[in-house]
């Protein structure tokens, strides 16, 4: 009986890790938690040793056995960091409920947190990231399928913001101040923020097909652009009366997209996320199943493919940068309307976390949502392991850098997955006979024989 | 006396593909030898084999008698070969002499140092010796192609090598620099170097070498004495006979031009002119051909006429209409059918399964659009019925292009371009890397193109394709026409001459009554239809 099981087992990992060695979606999913669990692993013992290093008068967790004592207790970072994210649905029983003298480790039980919902502050937050990450991710993501690097969706939501908050401004008196007036007004400050952020990303990308210039440096280039032209805009001409910060007036309060069951103070809005997640099927169902994303895609993959079928380069180039400004330019609205109510010179660094959710996510609009919400989920829990633990918000930072490397080096994960796995569908296909495809299916068979021996 | 270099029975195979098929090859000492054939023949495999950059399948490379292994170009460089890629190697803004040394530096202070002196005296000396013209201090990136070129012969030199191979050396010079790299072959051939060269063009291989091999679909097809040979026997080697077609007369007389290229003028990459002006006319019913060997001009044309080069002078008509500022996909929507010479490249996106690339070129069509929307069940459906009519193997849609071989996406292409009911189909080489029976095929399916009256404009390096499909048949050299013949009537004598740049003289071929500019006069045109 206990023969069979290693077989088992063994047999269970292996599928496993066949489908790591794959390409297609689910194991990007599966290579996601791999990474995930080892990022947690190595910030363990990150978070181990720095509190060993560090000085405390009571030790937050001693080594079983060895009787060592630790500063930070590595089970409650993680634990504060993924279950503060969501505003703490669980809480850890008292160890104990195990006899200690039955195994070594007293294992911690989780319980369900009474009177916990979902609609509070610290899940608000991490919602709220999440949301303007989506449109930032997108924003680079379809830049990145046109096979351009959109380095400049700061500057885009710079413009975006800024244009919201005037133009909502300046119209607001125009409707009235209602719930209806508050519904046009939202139209037409997401609509300006598409508009500001698609002329400034239009810019690099004319610079581009007309002028030959890289992309990479103009939209850099463009960001501090933005950043200082706005600044000094709203610092000489649009500051509002009596601020004592470098701000725009206040968008009136009807105006601003609100919650429906979080609360107020969260400065997170489920409209907004709605938009958000409106705007990631639109733009899945452009690139995939219109001839317009069909031409841009084939752009970016192939472009001397897309000369012969007919599609025009450089309109091609004008066109995806000015949408990926405009997804830019909405993520601006939506900080706007949404989280401050107004332009401050304080805008967080949306636009360039946007390039990694975009990686992340494999440069599909469908995988934004899962990289932003990891991302959202690290700065909201970040947060409250800063409010809940002694450990230093600097630690902090690392363990989510961590999880952000591992996270976004799938391939290593599929190495991983190809040595130990023998690997038949790759080997036969080949391809052309270029050098380093022979040589790779080969090692990955022999690599394979020796596993199963 | 054992031959510097041999080659014994050299196999490569790449998955789905035979790049080289049981090659001897023999080069003695001191000698040059021209390797000839057309892209994709082998040549450049076969010589990655001895450079140690691939491992043989089967046979063995054996070095002045002795059996040799290698696992990488070290190996090979350490057994005194080198070679010179296309695309040079070279550091740009680090000087001459650091070029050379690179890798392999004079040290001094016990390998803390670049030995500077003697590594530029090193290379002064090695410069002299061959008669080479170059100063050790001046910038790669300052210097001519033509000595950045025996920069890189320097560093094989530097290395020991005795045995030189350059793959298309004069591909990137002037004929003035391809005239001192041949004085530089006389020098190193004269102080007991070999060298080995890889070319496609017929002039070089006859000047240059002593002995020439043809290489044609990863086979040798003969080592020659270069005094022993013409270059129309040579052209006919590297082209060859494989396939024996039956002549297919049309039956219809052609009717109205449909394709009008007149005093076509057009530049490569690199600017230098390699169409000069080119005048030629495709009517419907008509197949068109232009043979010749690949490099010249041919392809610049087509892409001149399919609208993705800009001619740099002379015009290009479609149903009478001047092409001047109609884009590509214009043109694809007025009915141009177009089979690229780079089907890898251009013709399929390798990524995408067969459904997608089904509607490459044609993404804007109404046939496959509701308004903005593609609608890819109809694709899958057109992809499946091409997959079906051109036997595509395996017949599976949702594969990927690159999972395919190459002989199984050219069908696809050929499928897909006829397939969209066109009025003048442009097909370069649509039978490259083809089975026969599909071969055969494409042939039927060309035919009967013509026979419902379209135009067809073809071009191909294998001289029966275009002679048993074509109604005329113009041969291109060095970017010119050097004559426009009746395929019925013209020997393979002549059209070796034609394709090795001579004209023919009026009397000795029935020229289909082409007029000094390449067009088929009035009478001409009568002629064919009583033919």
């Amino acid at each position: 009986m206990s023969r069979s099981r290693p077989g088992a087992v063994r047999a269970r990992i292996e599928s496993l890790l066949r489908r790591f060695a794959g390409i297609s979606g689910i194991d990007r999913v599966l290579i996601a938690f791999a990474a995930l669990g080892l990022s947690v692993l190595v910030g363990f013992f990150i978070v181990l040793g720095s509190g060993r290093v560090a000085e405390c008068s009571t030790a937050a967790w001693t080594m079983p056995i060895t009787g060592l004592g630790f500063c930070y207790d590595p089970f409650e970072v993680f634990f504060v960091l993924f279950n503060g994210a969501l505003g703490g649905p669980f809480y850890v029983w008292e160890p104990g409920i195990l006899n200690p003298e039955w195994l070594p480790i007293t294992l911690p039980w989780l319980g369900f947190m009474p009177g916990w919902s979902p609609f509070n502050n610290a899940f608000a937050l991490t919602m709220s990231e999440t949301t303007l990450l989506v449109f930032t991710g997108l924003s680079v993501a379809v830049a990145f399928r046109a096979g351009l690097f959109n380095i400049g969706t700061q500057g885009q939501l710079v413009v975006g913001a800024l244009l919201t908050a005037l133009v909502v401004v300046a119209l607001a008196p125009l409707f009235p101040a209602n719930r209806v007036g508050g519904v046009i007004l939202i139209a037409i400050g997401v609509l300006a923020g598409a508009v500001g952020g698609g002329l400034w990303g239009a810019i690099p990308g004319a610079l581009k097909a007309y002028a030959d210039a890289n992309e990479v440096i103009t939209t850099i280039m463009l960001n501090f652009i933005a950043a200082n032209v706005a600044y000094v805009l709203v610092l000489e001409v649009f500051r509002a009366e009596g601020s004592s910060v470098v701000a725009t007036a206040d968008v009136p309060e009807y105006a601003q997209i609100g919650p429906w069951l979080f609360p107020p103070t969260g400065d997170f809005a489920e409209a907004a996320l709605l938009i958000g997640l409106v705007s990631l099927v639109g733009l899945y169902l452009f690139l995939e199943h219109t001839s317009l994303g069909y031409d841009l895609r084939v752009s970016g993959i192939q472009p001397l493919a897309a000369e012969y079928s007919g599609v025009n380069a450089k309109l091609t180039t004008v066109r995806a940068m000015t949408l990926s400004g405009a997804l830019g330019g909405i993520g601006g609205s939506i900080w706007v309307l949404m989280s401050e109510g107004r332009w401050v010179e304080s805008i967080p660094d949306l636009g360039f976390d946007g390039i990694t959710v975009s990686i992340l996510a494999g440069n599909n609009p469908l995988g934004v949502l899962p990289a932003a919400a990891l991302f959202g989920v690290l700065k909201g829990g970040a947060l409250q392991v800063g409010f809940q633990t002694d450990v230093p918000p600097e630690l902090v930072g690392v363990l989510r850098g961590l999880i952000i490397l591992f996270v976004a080096m799938p391939e290593f994960f599929r190495l991983i997955g190809k040595r130990l796995v023998p690997d038949e569908p790759e080997a036969t296909r080949g391809g052309d006979g270029k050098d380093g495809d022979g040589v790779g299916g080969t090692a990955a068979v022999d690599d394979g024989g020796e596993a199963s021996a | 006396m054992n031959p510097a270099v041999h080659l014994d029975g050299i196999t490569k195979r790449f998955p789905g593909v035979v790049a080289n098929d049981d090659v001897d090859l023999a080069v003695e000492r001191g000698s040059v030898h021209a390797l000839l054939g057309e892209n994709g023949a082998g040549k450049t495999t076969l010589m990655n084999v001895l450079y140690g950059l691939y491992r043989p399948t089967e046979g063995r490379v054996v070095i002045d008698g002795e059996p040799r292994s290698f696992d990488s170009p070290r190996d090979a460089i350490n057994a005194g070969v080198g070679m010179i890629h296309q695309h040079f190697m070279l550091v740009e803004p680090m000087r001459i002499w650091e070029n050379v040394v690179l890798g392999n530096e004079p040290t001094e202070w016990y390998g803390l140092r670049v030995d500077e002196d003697a590594a530029r005296e090193a290379v002064r000396e090695l410069s002299a010796r061959y008669g080479f013209d170059v100063d050790p201090d001046a910038r790669v990136e300052d210097v001519s192609v033509g000595v950045q070129q025996r920069v890189e012969i320097l560093k094989a030199l530097y290395r020991g090598a005795d045995i030189l191979i350059l793959d298309e050396p004069t591909a990137v010079l002037t004929p003035q620099e391809v005239e001192d790299l041949y004085d530089v072959f006389e020098e190193l051939t004269d102080q007991g170097k070999t060298i080995i060269f890889i070319s496609h063009k017929l002039s070089e291989a006859t000047h240059a070498a002593d002995e020439i091999t043809v290489l044609r679909n990863g086979k040798n097809v003969g080592t020659v004495d270069t005094d022993d040979v013409t270059s129309e026997q040579l052209a006919e080697m590297m082209v060859g006979r494989e396939v024996l077609m039956e002549r297919s007369a049309a039956t219809e007389p052609p009717g109205d031009v449909v394709l009008d290229v007149e005093g076509l003028v057009a530049e490569d990459d690199r600017g230098v002119e390699v169409v000069s002006g080119v005048s030629a006319q495709v009517r419907e019913g008509e197949v068109f051909g232009i043979a010749g060997v690949d490099g010249n001009g041919q392809s610049q044309l087509i892409e001149s006429i399919t609208g993705l080069r800009t001619p740099t002078a002379g015009t290009v008509s479609f149903h009478g209409e001047d092409l001047d500022d109609v884009s590509r996909r214009e043109r694809i929507d007025r009915g141009m059918a177009y089979i690229p010479e780079d089907r890898q490249a251009r013709g399929l996106v390798m990524e995408y399964d067969l459904t997608q690339n089904a509607v490459l070129g044609s993404q804007h069509d109404d046939e496959f659009t509701d308004g903005p929307r593609l609608d890819w069940d109809r694709a899958a459906s057109h992809a499946e019925s091409v997959i079906k009519q051109y036997d595509v193997r395996p017949p599976d849609r949702d594969a990927t292009a690159e999972s395919f071989s190459g002989g199984n996406q050219q069908k696809f292409i050929v499928g897909r371009e006829f397939e969209r009911d066109p009025d003048l189909v442009v097909a370069t080489h649509p039978t490259r890397g083809v089975d026969i029976g599909s071969t055969e095929f494409i042939h039927d399916r060309l035919t009967e193109l013509r026979s419902e009256g379209k135009a067809v404009l073809l071009v191909s390096s294998k001289l029966d394709e275009v002679q048993a499909l074509s109604d005329r048949l113009a041969v291109m050299h060095d970017g010119e026409f050097t004559g426009v013949v009746d395929p019925t009537t013209v020997t393979e004598e002549q059209l070796g001459l034609l394709m090795a740049g001579e004209t023919l003289d009026d009397d000795t071929v029935d020229h289909v009554g082409v007029g000094d500019d390449g067009r088929p006069t009035e009478t001409a045109a009568d002629e064919e239809v009583s033919a």
